[in-house]
């Protein structure tokens, strides 16, 4: 049994994301429990991930290929917890917001947070207020995400932020912020809950917030 | 005499074949014509339907006549005047010259006293375009920063004014859209003496950045647009990230970003021909550790330098980078990845080569930064400006006159030529270690910066017309009532 724990570990540090889906769920009919696999088998891996990219052993390109390992496995445990009542790490709307096309660094965000084991709703870019506003009341999210690159389109941060207030969803969520004009005084000017000065604090940010 | 005498004066550096720069031309019209871009403005896909171009919802591809149509029609040389008719700060563009100077939009500023890292104020714009118009080796302006104490919208237009009351060389003026476009236009015609005259003597250059990877955003063609529409001089220049919003090989990120440009020249040209045509982009890696769009990197020079020659081939010139840096600080760092990216940069030949002045990965401006650049650039100017051999240079008459066992300090060819052939520093010392110790142990960081301040305080300034300053008053009054309506 722990040689497919394991494995699957290794395959998350491996960043097979090809593999794992069946690995996962041969692991299944083995006997294994969800929240075992996960807390046992994807976790020490991406901890591992985390651990080797801070260290300067790992790189982005690596450490998506593993969180893209988590979430196609993840994929297949999510449904399984949810039914047994186990808490995952959660769920965040992510969007780069109107007026803003650039969204590597949201995408960056998404896919490291994805690694931590969130699941993630990625509304895109040029995204307008009242659709964030939407997608929290569907989606029920614990944290929202937004990014901006451009300083002329940061301040829909702040409108978006007004539109969740006046939708009287803004205290379900936390919201964390970031792109590169965004300062952590930004952050405090328009009530946001967090800033993440990069992909990978975001990631551990989020982790604080639902910790 | 001579017959067939062939002259390279100059240093000769070229690091693609003629064979690599055929594949990569080729490459960029695959791209045009397989795979096309997105091109999110209306008027611009009628333009290019009509004069060819395969369009399919958003999506335009181009066919590789109409892309070798415009850059038939686009010139390699021409000339942006300064505002005061002063011939020595004209930018005359074309084979073989290199020009220098800042960058656009950083969020902070390093303080001229302080030397701290601070959010960039309108009162920072004026310190950068004095020293801008001082600096013998910093040829155009832009502003090292976005004004943070202005409207949102108006930190373009606020900062023009302030760029052009305060240095008469060219400016490269960025913006957001079509109305501070306009507004920005507006000023630069009342001070030429109309349209015609602007278009006899363009005193600026109008930027503009499409989006990586493939994509002509609505509010930078709305500029493009605008500025073919008045002949203005155009920059068009994506940002892509090596192995984040483009491919991570050097020759696959110069042909997306070469594509990514040709669509706004093949625009350009359709509505201007003949519009000058300045093809971007800035070409760098993507750290993959911090995250960031590394502006030190060996990369960025070396891919600058391949889109350079691939212009160069097309027959356009390249907006060009470099004295940037990573560093948070005035250190080696920002002096080493400064001065090597500024050299590169001049070897090239890029037309214009700018971000010189940016820091802390074009998040941070700083004047000494450009200050210590000027003085790179000029050393980096007198390498690439080479060798002279002709009679005179060859000294023999000098050499027969001196003779074995004497010397050359008072010889007439020795007077003659040192103060042109030397290069003469400004910040580099070069004094006995006693002078230095007399002198107040002063580092390279002290005399940048106590240079900075001389500037300033002895700048002059040639001041705008009278009818210009005026304009100017009820172009930013009307802009902040038109942000009072927007808002409304």
């Amino acid at each position: 049994m722990s040689d497919t724990l394991s494995a699957i570990s290794t395959m998350i540090i491996e960043g097979n994301f090809v593999d794992i889906m069946d690995k996962t769920n041969a692991a299944l009919e083995e006997g294994l429990g969800a929240e075992e696999l996960l807390n046992n088998g994807l976790m020490p891996g991406m901890d591992h991930v985390g651990v080797e990219f801070k260290a300067g052993n790992m790189f982005v390109p690596e450490v998506l290929r593993s969180a893209k390992a988590m979430q196609e496995s993840m994929d297949i445990l999510r449904p399984i917890l949810a039914d047994t009542g186990i808490e995952t790490a959660g769920k965040i709307v992510l969007g780069t917001v109107k007026g803003d096309l650039h969204d590597i660094g949201k995408n960056l965000v998404g896919m490291m947070c994805e690694g931590a084991g969130f699941e993630i709703i990625d509304l895109g870019k040029d995204i307008e207020p009242e659709a964030f506003v939407e997608a929290v009341k569907q989606h029920k999210p614990n944290i929202l995400g937004m990014s901006a690159l451009l300083t002329t389109t940061m301040r829909t941060m702040d409108r978006t932020i007004k539109a969740l207030e006046e939708a009287g969803v803004r205290d379900t969520v936390k919201i964390m912020i970031g792109g590169a004009p965004v300062t952590q005084d930004f952050a405090n000017q328009i009530g946001a809950d967090g800033y993440a000065a990069n992909a990978a604090s975001a990631s551990d940010i989020a982790r604080q917030f639902t910790g | 005499m001579r017959t067939n005498y062939r002259t390279n004066s100059g240093v000769r550096f070229r690091m693609l074949s003629d064979d690599q720069l055929q594949e990569l031309f080729d490459g960029v019209l695959h791209v045009l014509e397989y795979i096309g871009l997105e091109v999110k403005h209306e008027h611009a896909r009628e333009v290019l339907k009509k004069a060819g171009a395969w369009v399919d919802g958003d999506r335009v591809r181009l066919p590789s006549h109409m892309v070798k149509d415009a850059l038939a029609k686009a010139p390699r040389s021409f000339t942006v005047f300064a505002r005061d008719g002063n011939p020595e700060h004209d930018i005359h563009i074309g084979p073989g010259r290199a020009h220098f100077g800042p960058g656009p939009t950083c969020v902070n500023f390093i303080d001229v006293e302080t030397m701290e890292r601070r959010p960039y104020q309108l009162s920072d714009v004026p310190y950068v375009a004095k020293v801008v118009d001082s600096l013998p080796n910093i040829d155009f302006c832009e502003s090292l920063g976005s004004v943070d104490n202005v409207p949102y919208d108006l930190s373009a237009l606020y900062e023009f004014a302030e760029m052009f009351r305060h240095t008469t060389k060219p400016i490269v003026a960025w913006s957001f859209d079509y109305y501070d476009s306009n507004a920005i236009h507006r000023i630069a015609v009342e001070e030429a003496g109309g349209q015609d005259a602007f278009e006899k003597r363009p005193t600026y250059i109008h930027y503009c950045e499409p989006l990586s990877p493939l994509i002509s955003t609505t509010d930078s063609l709305n500029k493009l647009v605008f500025a073919a529409e008045h002949r203005i001089p155009l920059v068009f220049t994506p940002c892509p990230l090596a192995g984040g919003t483009a491919p991570v090989t050097p020759a696959g990120i110069i042909i997306q970003a070469a594509a990514e440009s040709w669509m706004g020249l093949t625009i350009a040209q359709n509505i201007q021909p003949g519009n000058p045509f300045i093809m971007g982009g800035v070409l760098s890696v993507m750290d993959m550790s911090a995250m960031i769009l590394s502006y030190g990197a060996p990369e960025l020079s070396l891919m600058m330098a391949g889109i350079t020659e691939l212009a160069h081939f097309a027959g356009l010139p390249l907006w060009q980078t470099g004295g940037c840096t990573d560093s948070k600080t005035f250190d080696e760092q920002a002096i080493t990845e400064g001065s090597m990216s500024v050299f590169f940069s001049a070897l090239t030949g890029g037309d214009l080569c700018h971000d010189v002045g940016y820091t802390e990965s074009a998040m941070t401006g700083s004047v000494f930064q450009l200050t210590a650049m000027d003085e790179a650039i000029g050393y980096a100017r007198r390498i690439t400006r080479g060798i002279e051999v002709n009679e005179d240079t060859l000294a023999v008459d000098a050499i027969h006159r001196v003779g074995p066992n004497g010397h050359y300090l008072k010889d007439e060819h020795t007077l003659r030529y040192y103060k042109s052939e030397y290069w003469l520093p400004n910040l580099i010392d070069r004094t006995s270690y006693e002078d230095w110790v007399i002198n107040g142990e002063n580092s390279f960081k002290d005399r940048t910066k106590a240079r900075v301040h001389k500037i300033l305080a002895n700048y002059e300034q040639v001041p705008l017309k009278p009818e210009t300053e005026t304009l100017i008053d009820e172009v930013l009054a009307e802009a902040e009532e038109w942000v009072k309506q927007q808002e409304a």
